[in-house]
């Protein structure tokens, strides 16, 4: 496929430095990510593999300019977030930032019941004040349902609402693609098939950083960082 | 895709729920109209009325003036009368130019509760309303046993000019007692808006015989030189100075106080509508929060792909108030559509109340008063919709999402 690449930086797209997150409820601190070092270079397809609780999510969230880090450095797109673990990004900046390079995919596909395909696919656009339905178009027929564009949610399988949820997180044209057990929640014929669209997206460009606990998936792709009890123990 | 579209099917997820708060708006604007479109009808009634009296000063022996007033306003039994002579006095008074002396009595039959208002005149009656016109004749040419008829009361008795009319008559029209000597319709009054639609008139020596008030009059409707209020005030004190005990009312005055006491009723009913505005904004408020409990992961995820705190706030307040407006217009639609049976109802409900209601339309239908009733709910909505707004854009996306999981 000769689909244009995405917009490839030569510069890092997202690097921590000795990045903590602690959490704090009431008296209690949970440590769910230390010196945390990683960086992510454009074009790259990583994994973060670990157990429930290992800080997944936690990483993807700092990644994804959703929470700040507590501790250590964190560059974003070019920006910086954190420095010594003082924030350097206000909060209406971490939303522009987030809304114009990164791409958000869960477990849960998130999408609105009351819109169809498309209209969910340009739902991001509202936010950034532009429209532009053609490109939504060609992207739902990129991830396989040119089919489906004025279906809604109820009438879709998981694993094409997942590809609807894929197509809502490129509207936006992200640098970096993150996606939070994607696969959780489909069978592994459709996990197979979300994988390889994934593996299309990153062939013409995009960096993806995918978290899942899923061994098997994880063997397949080129880079795997091991995270465990909020350390990298492989693959930094 | 644009913000409303995306705040309408929000609002059409839950149709059941949006129809109700949608209604209980709606009920309390329609209300609000109602009032509003009956404050200004009947102040406009009462306006109109005044002006046609042609008069500027009313001279009427001592009495409860709101009593007074009201009775030459809207027809009724005079408690108290002055003498015919009186009247030349008046006449003569520096600054008055027109001097009308009125006699007036009714009939009530007690069966069906109909009443007859009979208003005894001279051809000065007719110099004070000279827009006036009269089928047939005019007041200045009526004779000793002749009558004219107001539209209204015209229509009731089914005469027309030419027609044979009774005192006292049967349903047939005719004479029900012997004494009940033939007069002659002469003229009906054309619509004027005003009381005396229903008013009989004759001449006002007829009617001082017939109902054995001889020399008796109830009111003197002075029209005065000069009306600014310098002026009235000099006539006033000219026609205080006859002495007599009388009642000298300017009726600028009157009807001021007439729409102070309209005030007072509409400060309190005004009240009541505030009231159940309120109960409709908690409505309001209680619906749009609850959906933003309900929708609390998605509006994290829409923050998660790029909606800002304000995106946020600004999507639930637009739903607010798209409710709040849809509900008014809603209401104001009802109430339109409805005005003839609201004003039938209200006209019943308060005709025991004020002795007559204007004959004009009391609710009509102004431009101002649906911009206002407009302009109210969109303010309701911004109202109510700023704390479910505020809280639906403080959610926490991580939160929100870990939620999910
Ligand atoms: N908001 C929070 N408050 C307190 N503790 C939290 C919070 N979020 C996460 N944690 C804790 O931080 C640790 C890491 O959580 P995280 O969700 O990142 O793990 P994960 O690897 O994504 O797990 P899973 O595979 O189950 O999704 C866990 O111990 C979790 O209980
Ligand atoms: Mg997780």
């Amino acid at each position: 496929m000769t689909e244009p690449a995405f917009d490839v930086q030569l510069s890092l797209v997202a690097e921590a430095a000795g990045m903590g997150k602690i959490y704090r409820r009431g008296a209690e601190e949970i440590h769910a990510l230390r010196e945390i070092s990683v960086a992510f270079a454009p074009g790259e397809f990583t994994c973060v593999l670990g157990p429930s609780g290992a800080g997944k999510t936690t990483l993807l969230n700092l990644l994804g300019v959703m929470d700040v880090p507590t501790s250590g450095a964190l560059r974003v797109a070019g920006t910086t977030i954190a420095d010594a673990g003082r924030v350097r990004l206000a909060e209406g900046g971490r939303d522009r930032l987030r809304r114009e390079n990164i791409g958000f995919i869960f477990t849960e596909f998130f999408l609105l019941p009351t819109l169809t395909a498309v209209e969910n696919v340009q739902l991001p656009l509202l936010w950034a004040e532009k429209d532009d339905h053609s490109y939504a178009v060609e992207l739902l027929e990129r991830v396989g349902l040119g089919h489906r564009l004025t279906h809604r949610p109820t009438e879709m399988s998981g694993g094409e609402m997942q590809r609807v949820a894929i197509a809502r997180a490129l509207i936006n044209r992200p640098r970096l693609l993150l996606a939070d057990e994607p696969t959780g929640n489909v069978d592994t014929k459709t996990r197979d098939g979300i994988f390889d669209l994934f593996r299309e997206l990153n062939a013409d460009g995009l960096t993806i950083v995918l978290a899942t606990h899923d061994g098997e998936l994880a063997a397949r792709i080129d880079r795997v960082i091991h995270l465990r009890e909020g350390r990298i123990v492989e693959g930094a | 895709m644009e913000y409303l579209r995306l705040a309408l099917k929000n609002l059409l997820r839950r149709k059941t729920r949006t129809l109700l708060t949608l209604v209980g708006i709606g009920v309390a604007i329609a209300v609000l109209y109602s009032l509003l479109e009956f404050q200004q009808g009947y102040e406009q009634g009462l306006n109109a009325e005044i002006n046609q009296l042609g008069a500027h000063i009313m001279v009427v022996p001592k009495g409860c003036p709101y009593e007074a007033a009201t009775i030459v306003l809207h027809g009724g039994k005079w408690p108290r009368y002055m003498e015919e002579s009186y009247f030349d006095k008046i006449a003569a008074t520096p600054g008055v130019s027109q001097a009308a002396p009125i006699l007036m009595d009714a009939m009530i039959n007690p069966a069906t509760k109909d009443n007859k208002i009979f208003l005894g005149i001279t051809e000065a009656y007719g110099t004070l309303r000279p827009k006036w016109t009269i089928q047939g004749t005019s007041f200045s040419t009526l004779e000793a046993r002749e009558v004219i008829l107001g539209t209204s009361i015209a229509e009731k008795l089914r005469l027309k000019p030419g027609d044979t009319f009774h005192l006292r008559q049967d349903a047939a029209g005719r004479a029900a007692g012997k004494d009940d000597a033939d007069m002659k319709v002469v003229g009906v009054l054309e619509r004027t808006g005003s009381q005396d639609d229903g008013f009989i008139f004759m001449p006002l020596h007829t009617l001082q015989s017939i109902f054995k008030l001889p020399g008796k009059i109830v009111v003197v409707l002075v029209q005065a030189e000069k009306i600014d209020g310098a002026s009235m005030e000099q006539t006033t004190q000219a026609l205080r100075e006859l002495g007599g005990n009388m009642n000298i009312f300017p009726l600028s005055e009157l009807l001021n106080n007439a729409s102070q006491l309209m005030q007072v009723t509409k400060v309190f009913v005004l009240a009541i509508v505030l009231v159940a505005i309120a109960i409709g904004a908690v409505g309001v408020l209680n619906t749009i929060l609850m959906a933003v409990f309900e929708r609390t992961k998605e509006i994290g995820m829409m923050k998660a792909i790029g909606a800002s705190p304000k995106d946020i706030f600004a999507l639930i307040w637009t739903e607010t108030i798209l409710i709040c407006t849809a509900g008014g217009l809603f209401g104001i639609g009802v109430a339109v559509a409805g005005s003839r049976g609201i004003e039938w109802f209200l006209r019943q409900a308060m005709a025991s109340q004020f002795s007559q209601l204007p004959e004009t339309t009391l609710i009509g239908i102004s431009p101002g008063v649906i911009l206002l009733c407009v302009g109210l709910s969109v303010g309701l909505g911004v109202l109510a919709g700023f704390y479910p707004a505020w809280r639906a854009s403080a959610v926490k996306p991580i939160e929100a999402i870990r939620g999910a999981n």
